[in-house]
């Protein structure tokens, strides 16, 4: 995950989800939620029990006062829609379901209160677990949240914290009471370790339009307070210790974007047409639980991408046929009638080790993908099987990642025919799905034609493309240089697949970063893209810029992009032209800076 | 005794919000106030004490689940009144 810069720092990145919009940089300041205080027992001697009592009912009146003061602050700052949050809280702190099963520890067991505070929360808390309902779930961090202020009040601990003037909050989680602490004024970003769409972190960001991004695994172990720290809620990253290259690029895009709060957008449910009347559709790629939100929210006309490998990240293990079923299902009832498409795992390479890659000398052209899904039967058949039975109650479709050749296709489609037929003969009920492969290596793009005939839909992986037809490894700063999502090579491939599609009268949906990128976007759409698939967050954006353009403009630009020799050209030419033709969509910060002679 | 039968409407469920509400309310009534959950005949119903929040919330009771409200004590008729139109108010939420 990280990589040495060249003045020798590690500049480390982490991807999450975006919760808000817009981009910040600035410097660590680690916010404890409190919830894994270490907890000591102490055995009390029986004088000492009653004045333990009054102890823990001093430390939860106190609590409540602060709670109190909280919650007007927040009324202010968030308005009281935000601020009932901490009414619940209250009521928490007054429940005798609680209060007296911690008294009742501390007559019983002889217990100190720190200790029977843990003991009765996390009872409460292994009923919660237990619930169902992600929304409902999560309310347990309310309780966490409690039980941490009444821990503190009873360590006789200040809760003042002194913010500077650039601070980007890390935190495991940022609980709310905490968060309403916090001078916000002075906050630039908010990372958080957990939290999802529906985690107060995730409603107070975008209530006070600051930049949030969550779920990036093991940040606040890393970060330290003071750590310079880049925040980008546009695309859902963090970069621990940016390089002078990253913080510039940061700015300069900062400028443009602004903060502005997410808000539903009007006419999102209309379908999307140009100004010149071509609809082009826009969809979401999701990955993590807490994207799922977005999907609705953002007006995504169904799932694009459904990155099937996060089922694996998130148990540690192969998830069984029955879960995978589970995971499918609720990601076709969440596209709806638009349906979904499900990439089969994409494992090895950069992305999750499976334990079957070891000591690849070269895993991005190793055993990955379609290869390893192909090599190891067992797990590809068990991923059809839970697809094909999920498709019975939803339209799902599945795409084959890494396909460089004709062959591929055809053994995986056998397979799922095979599958097909034993689970009829099983008893299960399954749907039609259709069968697409992803498009993100050269020999594919020269074999379009034939592949066309083979597939039911091209699915344009534009980040891999890139990788792989200009052979530099994206996680390698080194050779940055010379990735270049705009280089004539990359959008003769894209304009040969899409014309291939055409032909063949199959869909092609194009998803990777650079849909999800407004000006890249229109250069997509000016090659003939119709179908764009991105992290959800962005549809607003690129929706906005695409209903303000015409098509045949934009197919103007991509044919003169198609006749420069080298990606400097092309670059060059959509900033003028971008510049020239849409000025209030595309303002000159909003635009890679012209690149330094080197 | 009072009883009666609701549907959990409102889109997020018995939520905190919702919940906080709805223990407000039922704190104000000297009656004793139960939600009850049916299970699937198991005999894993459940119960809450309606003035708990933290027994509200672990009914888990999310959009559509059924629940009978049954109200015990000198004020029943009136609390029952008062618990019920919450549920039909939607907690006060608009639907999104």
């Amino acid at each position: 995950m990280s990589k040495r810069t060249r003045n020798g720092r590690h500049e480390q990145h982490w991807r999450g989800v975006s919760v808000s919009e817009g981009m910040a940089t600035g410097r660590v300041l680690r916010v404890h939620s409190g919830s894994r205080q270490h907890i000591y027992r102490a055995t009390l001697e029986e004088p000492d029990i009653e004045r333990e009592v009054r102890r823990f009912q001093a430390a939860v009146r106190l609590s409540l006062r602060q709670l109190r003061a909280i919650k007007q602050r927040a009324e202010k700052a968030l308005g009281a829609e935000h601020a009932y949050i901490f009414d619940a809280h209250m009521l928490m702190l007054e429940d005798r379901k609680l209060l007296d099963e911690v008294e009742n520890l501390i007559r019983r067991e002889h217990a100190n209160a720190e200790w029977a505070l843990k003991v009765a929360s996390d009872r409460l808390l292994s009923v919660y677990a237990k619930i169902k309902d992600n929304y409902l779930r999560e309310r347990s961090s309310d309780i966490e949240d409690v039980v941490s202020r009444i821990l503190i009040a009873l360590s006789g601990e200040p809760q003042q914290r002194h913010l500077t003037q650039d601070a980007v909050i890390v935190a495991e989680e940022l609980l709310p009471s905490t968060a309403a602490e916090l001078d916000f004024s002075h906050v630039r970003a908010i990372a958080s370790d957990a939290g999802g769409w529906t985690s107060h972190t995730a409603i107070i960001a975008r209530g006070l339009g600051i930049p949030a991004v969550v779920g990036l695994r093991e940040l606040y172990r890393h970060a330290r307070t003071g750590d310079e720290i880049a925040v980008n809620a546009l695309r859902g990253e963090v970069v621990l210790h940016p390089s002078l290259n990253t913080v510039e690029q940061f700015r300069a895009a900062k400028g443009v974007v602004g903060v502005r709060a997410l808000t539903s957008e009007s006419g999102c449910e209309e379908p999307l047409r140009t100004l010149d009347g071509v609809e082009i559709i826009l969809r979401a790629n999701i990955e993590l639980p807490a994207e799922y939100g977005g999907v609705k929210r953002f007006g995504a006309r169904g799932i694009g991408l459904y990155r099937s490998e996060f089922l694996l990240a998130q148990r540690g293990q192969m998830p069984t046929e029955d879960e995978q079923c589970a995971a499918y299902k609720e990601v076709a009832a969440l596209a709806g009638i638009d349906g979904a498409t499900v990439r089969l795992f994409d494992l090895g390479g950069d992305k999750i080790a499976a334990g079957e890659t070891d000591n690849e000398r070269n895993p991005a052209l190793g055993l990955r993908a379609i290869r390893l899904c192909l090599r190891r039967e067992d797990l590809l058949r068990t991923q059809v099987r839970a697809v094909l039975r999920a498709a019975a109650t939803g339209r799902l479709d599945l795409v084959l990642p890494m396909i460089s050749d004709v062959s591929d296709v055809r053994r995986t489609r056998r397979i799922i025919d095979e599958e097909r037929i034993n689970l009829e003969r099983e008893g299960y009920e399954t749907g039609t799905i259709k069968t697409g492969a992803m498009i993100e290596v050269p020999s594919a793009v020269l074999m379009a034609e034939k592949l066309a005939h083979e597939v039911d839909f091209f699915s344009l992986g534009t980040n891999d493309l890139v990788q792989y037809l200009l052979a530099v490894d994206r996680s390698n700063d080194e050779v940055s240089d010379w990735f270049r999502t705009l280089h004539p090579a990359v959008l003769h491939s894209i304009e040969r697949t899409l014309g291939a599609a055409r032909s063949a009268h199959i869909p092609a949906i194009v998803c990777g970063e650079m849909a999800a990128s407004p000006a890249y976007a229109l250069v997509l759409v000016g090659l003939g893209a119709l179908d764009l698939s991105m992290t959800a967050s962005s549809i607003p954006r690129v929706r906005r810029m695409l209903a303000a353009i015409d098509a045949g403009k934009a197919r103007q630009l991509a044919t003169d992009c198609l006749s420069c020799a080298t990606a400097d050209e092309t670059e060059e030419l959509v900033r003028v032209r971008l510049s020239e033709m849409w000025p209030e969509l595309f303002p000159p910060e909003s635009l890679p800076p012209p690149r330094q002679e080197w | 005794m009072q009883e009666q039968h609701v549907v959990v409407t409102n889109r997020l469920g018995l939520h905190a919000r919702a919940a906080a509400k709805l223990v407000r309310t039922a704190s104000g009534f000297r009656s004793s106030i139960r939600l009850e959950r049916a299970g699937n005949g198991g005999g894993d119903d459940i119960s809450a004490d309606a003035k708990s929040i933290l027994s509200v919330l672990m009914l888990a009771a999310s959009r559509g689940t059924h629940l009978s409200i049954v109200c015990e004590g000198i004020d029943e008729e009136v609390a029952l009144g008062a618990v019920c139109a919450l549920f039909e108010r939607n907690f006060g939420e608009d639907q999104e």
